[in-house]
């Protein structure tokens, strides 16, 4: 078959698309009809199946701060995914107790998802509650002031813009934390 | 050795008849140059960035986050993609021993690639970023860029359809697979995307991602290699066979492999096997490729003292294979824990597009130019000082990131070192990087204003042999 299509220019487009597209629906359509889990949102009442919770979608104000998050290109440095590696686990948990691993389950709401390709700086998978509004609003001022060392860019014009600057942290509090894993529930504040 | 001195290739046989006018691929080849140019500042700008993270900083159009898609956008589809394009446009006349089926059509393509690029400037600067990587841009533009891609290919397949020559070389293969596949590809990357959430949206997202690289720049990067290998070379391919068992190899394996980009992450672990397994079958398109360029230029190395089309082209071989090494290896997933999301990938990633096929794209410029403006390169030695400028600089790069990458991702893997430690840690890192990119852009430089002066040269002499009349 292939030894023709060096002279058939319509026979070459068919076995061009053939190859490309048996590869290209194995691995596009057919994953999430194998796994429902992609698109299940997370839920769990039953503490020996792990950490309980549920996940839910976001409001209005959490959308427009993912919106800020989105725009000023936050998911080029930080990535959102505690991967199956213990360290992750380590590095993104709190106060001693490793988070747990990112599943599927807890993106369903995600468009654009942000999962993220490079870590310059710390994964954010499970940072929901951990730093409180006023350290935000010094650490987008100037991350160094906060972080000595840190490379991070200032977003005085977030900071400095309240409805921008609350919508971007409420929307931060929320990563993680559809599952319930921290020992004290101080992110309520 | 006859004794016969190989004229450079850069220099042109006077007085051909001008069969082809080459407008479509000229138009395409010096904008695109522009824009290397120009995203070549931003490029430098956001690697000062690392190392002064205040510059520009207060400025919303200037911080990281806006000008990194941009450094990312412009080079891929303002400069490379443009510059292949344009290269095509000049290849596959020849090729087919037919004229362009429409010239018209293509500067009209030019014109409107053009507009998109002008385009993505505006709205990335402003913020308007969908959030997913290599589709950034609006829905307009990718409209706009389907319609574009359209074009082009109409254009190249009806110069296909009414060639004089029944067998189709190896690079008229890899440019009909360009066509097809990125249509598919650029599809579900822009629009399938949108339909979709979570995991199952960056399932596809990272389909498109991979295969941006690996179906788009890949194969018409290869067709440039296989066409202007010989060509500059004066030598004819090693081996028909091997052209064919490459090409179909990598036309069924590269688009199984996306997933490798969430490896450890929330998605499915069969799927990451397949993608692995899959990843590391990309060792046999790449190796019988790379062993045919090789075998070409059996008996031909002294060539590449002073034939600078060769040399970017033997290079870009040679980073292709390093690459496409590496790719196979990350996707493993005890490799994969230590390198992925480090500044290892932005090394690797670079030595792919910059390395390997913008390596290529320069070689095919350098080597049109002459012969479509009809008149000798206006500097030889400023090309080959664009080589080693881009090739320390580039190798400057590529294995400070490596180590500097390595080393970052051993500091992760030990919970106790605190994260910003491993940030401090990295700033020589970019520190080189950063000069490393300087020496880059001044080949760069050096690259733009030769073709451009030649171009300008050409149009002056057209000029005054008019006015002579």
């Amino acid at each position: 078959m292939f030894g023709k299509t060096d002279v058939s220019a319509p026979l070459f487009v068919v076995a061009a698309l053939v190859c490309f597209l048996i590869g290209g629906l194995m691995t596009t359509v057919v994953p999430p009809l194998v796994d429902a889990s992609w698109s299940r949102p997370f839920k769990n009442d039953d503490p020996s199946k792990g950490p309980t919770g549920v996940l839910r979608p976001y409001t209005e104000i959490e959308l427009k701060g993912r919106a800020i998050y989105v725009r000023e290109g936050c998911w080029y440095c930080h990535t959102q995914q505690t991967r199956t590696i213990l360290a992750d686990t380590v590095r993104s948990g709190w106060r001693g107790v490793n988070a747990p691993i990112s599943t599927p389950d807890e993106f369903v709401y995600d468009s654009p998802h942000l999962f993220g390709t490079k870590r310059t700086g710390p994964d954010l998978s499970h940072v929901g509650g951990k730093y409180d509004v006023q350290w935000h609003r010094t650490h987008f001022r100037n991350p160094r002031d906060l972080v000595p060392g840190s490379v991070m860019p200032p977003f005085p014009w977030i900071a400095n813009n309240e409805p921008e600057f609350q919508a971007l942290v409420a929307y931060i509090q929320t990563l993680g934390r559809a599952k319930d894993w921290r020992p004290d529930h101080d992110y309520e504040q | 050795m006859t004794g016969k001195e190989n004229p450079s290739p850069m220099t042109v046989p006077a007085a051909a008849p001008p069969v082809h006018s080459d407008t479509a691929a000229k138009w395409f080849i010096l904008s695109s140059i522009a824009y290397f140019f120009i995203v070549g500042i931003i490029a430098v700008t956001i690697a000062a960035k690392f190392v002064w993270p205040e510059l520009l900083g207060t400025i919303p159009a200037f911080s990281y986050g806006r000008l990194r898609p941009l450094h990312v956008n412009g080079m891929l589809f303002g400069w490379l993609l443009a510059a292949d394009m344009g290269l095509v446009y000049y290849i596959v006349p020849r090729l087919c021993g037919v004229r362009l089926w429409s010239e018209k059509l293509g500067v009209a393509t030019a014109v409107l690639w053009n507009v998109i690029i002008l385009g993505a400037v505006v709205s990335l600067l402003a913020g308007w970023n969908q959030g997913w990587e290599y589709a950034e841009l609006p829905m307009p533009l990718d409209v706009l860029v389907v319609v574009a891609w359209i074009m082009f290919g109409a254009n190249i397949f009806a110069t296909i359809a009414s060639r004089k020559y029944a067998q189709m070389y190896v690079t008229l293969w890899y440019i009909m697979g360009t066509i097809l596949w990125t249509a598919f590809v650029y599809l579900t990357g822009n629009f399938a995307v949108l339909f979709t959430t979570g995991v199952n949206q960056a399932n596809l997202n990272w389909m498109y991602v991979h295969n941006a690289v690996g179906l788009i720049f890949t194969p018409v990067g290869l067709a440039l290699a296989y066409y202007f290998i010989p060509k500059a070379g004066e030598v004819p391919l090693h081996s028909h066979k091997l052209s064919m068992i490459g090409f179909w190899s990598l036309a069924f394996v590269y688009v199984w492999t996306g997933a490798h980009h969430m490896i450890h992450g929330p998605i499915s672990q069969w799927l990451q096997t397949i993608a692995i397994v899959f990843s590391v079958m990309l060792l046999i398109p790449v190796w019988t490729v790379v062993y045919n360029f090789i075998a070409t230029m059996k008996g031909q190395w002294p060539q590449m003292r002073d034939n600078v089309p060769l040399k970017f082209l033997m290079s870009g071989v040679v980073f292709y294979l390093l690459t496409c090494f590496q790719g196979p290896m990350h996707s493993l997933r005890s490799v994969n824990a230590i390198v992925s999301k480090t500044d290892w990938i932005p090394g690797h990633a670079h030595m792919a597009v910059l390395g390997a096929f913008s390596f290529f794209a320069i070689a095919g410029v350098y080597y049109v130019i002459p012969r479509m403006f009809r008149r000798g390169l206006s500097s030889e030695p400023m090309a080959t000082w664009s080589y080693w400028l881009m090739m320390v600089g580039g190798l400057g790069f590529f294995v400070t990131l490596w180590l500097g990458g390595f080393w970052q991702g051993w500091q992760w893997n030990n919970p106790s070192i605190p994260f910003i430690d491993t940030v401090v840690a990295l700033k020589p890192v970019w520190t080189v990087r950063f000069f490393s990119g300087v020496l880059i852009f001044l080949g760069i430089v050096l690259f733009a204003y030769n073709i451009m002066a030649t171009a300008v040269g050409a149009s002056e002499k057209r000029t005054g042999a008019a006015a002579a009349v």
